[in-house]
């Protein structure tokens, strides 16, 4: 439509296909590395082995650290899921300088980097007796995660109209009946993305957890962190290669139930 | 009335007081030792103002993201501009593409730069095939390595509210520029390039914070040859437990960090910018 000469054209497609590349091509590195059969890390590899994948599973320290990891993210999801959609469903009903001072909490432990959290949650969980403890880090992860379910939840209730509570309430429903009724149905897929978000903070969370961990209770990006440091074996890329499959299957499942909500509810508005 | 207000609290305060016991008094007991220290109030402060290293490392921290956020920016501009143009799959594509890194996690991203810029690994032996150099280049534990790992982390950060500012522009403008007789390089410096610097200035702001907090990325990739601010603030806890210097280098990173910010959305449209869809 607009005058674009062709060497324009050429030259932004071809720049964004090289930049493309390079988001997206170092980040598959890690897979043939984890295929390797020698004991160190060489790319491309000579001889290919899942021999790496059998150490990461029979070794217990890298299990109890994919245990921990789990666990670590189930506390920090269930946590800022309930938080961060009744802190959401708050926020909407006030107004003026109230709703941008709590926002502005709420979004703060997204701001301040995180080093300087870590570093200020660790103090405080040494005092408490938190610290090295797996509910500490999945309180402290919560906290991180907090931001991301108040976005996507704020940003899914929008999709519901103050009127159709007003309706509910006024036809004898008490506010939690509405909620469920009412508020839940239609905030569903901001809830599945701020677990999903939530899951994936925590689960891929280092700087707090290095600080938070301690001796017994790693975390998986822990033991990476440790052992990128110490042993440099394939068997850092295993753990590496199954960070990424979780984070992908996590996010595509994600993406897929968005997109089959929304063809459900296509095809449900003809009857409507 | 005074039942919907008390609903409203009752909705808020577990939240509020979540974080207040989980961030708000943490960070405060923390930069509270930054003044208690036993030299004097301002003792720590004095102490990393007036440390040669530490000036050093401060610098560096600036000097690197400075560095990331032009090279990202510059980069970003072509990703941008192609999402802002592309439709069907080659547009569904190209945004996958800017989105998967997004998805992995910044530790396994920072260890596969590890494994490619070896001194023994792919890239400098294709670059040594190629005969572009005789010896390995350093490309890792120095300045670098730690830019190279960090673009890639930061590059959506800069390419999503570009792209958001590109593809809000008018196309007519543009048309009309050119029949007003405007020739390529007038329309891009006159039309598109203001209506499009809001978004750049803003992911470019961003990338700029996100820098000077960087920590996995500069210490993996970086180690003792690249000292950044939250490394050494991490040292000091780590291997010295100078608490009282690592709360006020922390203070000195969160301060610089608000003031920016707060620079950033008095100067910069930001809500148009970054947030906007």
């Amino acid at each position: 439509m607009t005058r674009q000469p062709l060497w324009l054209s050429i030259l932004a497609h071809g720049g964004a296909g090289l930049v493309l590349a390079f988001l997206v091509l170092p980040i598959v590195a890690v897979l043939p590395a984890s295929v390797n059969k020698a004991s160190f890390i060489f790319l491309p590899p000579r001889a290919y082995s899942t021999r790496w994948y059998g150490e990461f599973f029979l070794d217990s320290e890298w299990r109890s650290a994919l245990s921990t990891s789990l666990q670590v993210a189930l506390i920090a999801t269930v946590v800022a899921l309930v938080l961060g959609t009744v802190s959401a469903i708050g926020l909407r009903r006030i107004r003026g300088r109230w709703h941008s001072l709590l926002t502005g909490l709420f979004l703060a432990p997204m701001i301040v980097p995180v080093i300087v959290t870590a570093v200020a949650v660790y103090r405080s969980a040494l005092d408490v007796g938190l610290a090295g403890t797996v509910l500490g880090l999945g309180l402290s992860h919560a906290m991180l995660a907090l931001p991301f379910v108040v976005i996507n939840v704020g940003i899914a209730l929008r999709t519901v109209d103050d009127n159709w509570l007003r309706a509910a309430a006024g036809l004898g429903a008490g506010p939690w009946t509405v909620f469920r009724t009412v508020t839940l149905p239609n905030i569903t897929p901001g809830l599945v993305g701020g677990a999903v978000f939530s899951f994936i903070t925590s689960f891929d969370e280092v700087v707090v957890a290095v600080f938070m961990a301690g001796y017994a209770n790693k975390t998986l990006p822990v033991k990476i962190w440790e052992s990128i440091r110490l042993e440099y074996t394939p068997v850092v890329a295993v753990a590496a290669v199954l960070m990424i499959l979780l984070a992908m299957l996590l996010f595509g499942g994600a993406q897929a139930l968005g997109r089959g909500q929304s063809i459900l509810k296509k095809s449900e508005q003809p009857q409507a | 009335m005074a039942r919907y207000r008390v609903e409203t609290a009752c909705l808020l305060a577990p939240a509020v007081l979540f974080l207040l016991l989980l961030f708000v008094v943490p960070l405060a007991r923390l930069f509270s030792l930054a003044f208690t220290d036993e030299g004097g109030v301002f003792a720590t402060f004095g102490v990393l103002a007036e440390s040669e290293v530490y000036r050093r490392v401060m610098l560096n921290t600036f000097v690197v993201a400075l560095a990331v956020t032009l090279i990202t920016v510059l980069l970003a501009w072509p990703v941008a501009y192609a999402l802002s143009r592309l439709k069907g799959f080659w547009f569904a594509l190209a945004l996958y593409g800017v989105l998967f890194p997004f998805w992995i996690s910044v530790l396994v991203r920072t260890f596969s730069w590890m494994i490619l810029l070896e001194r023994n690994g792919p890239i400098n032996r294709l670059l040594q095939g190629l005969g572009v150099t005789d010896q390995p280049l350093a490309l890792l534990f120095n300045d670098t390595g730690v830019m190279i790992g960090m673009v890639h982390v930061l590059l959506p950060y800069a390419i999503m509210p570009l792209y958001a500012a590109m593809a809000r522009v008018d196309r007519r403008l543009l048309l009309a520029s050119d029949g007003l007789g405007a020739g390529l390089l007038d329309t891009f410096a006159r039309v598109y390039f203001p209506l499009v610097l809001p978004g750049l200035l803003g992911g470019a702001t961003f990338v700029f914070l996100l820098s000077l907090g960087f920590f996995i990325t500069p210490a993996l990739l970086g180690g003792a040859n690249a000292i950044t601010l939250s490394m050494l603030i991490a040292s000091f806890v780590t291997d010295r437990l100078a608490w009282s210097l690592a709360a006020a280098g922390s203070l000195v990173l969160l301060l610089v960090v608000l003031a920016l910010l707060a620079v950033a959305a008095r100067l910069l449209p930001l809500d148009k910018g970054m947030f906007a869809r």
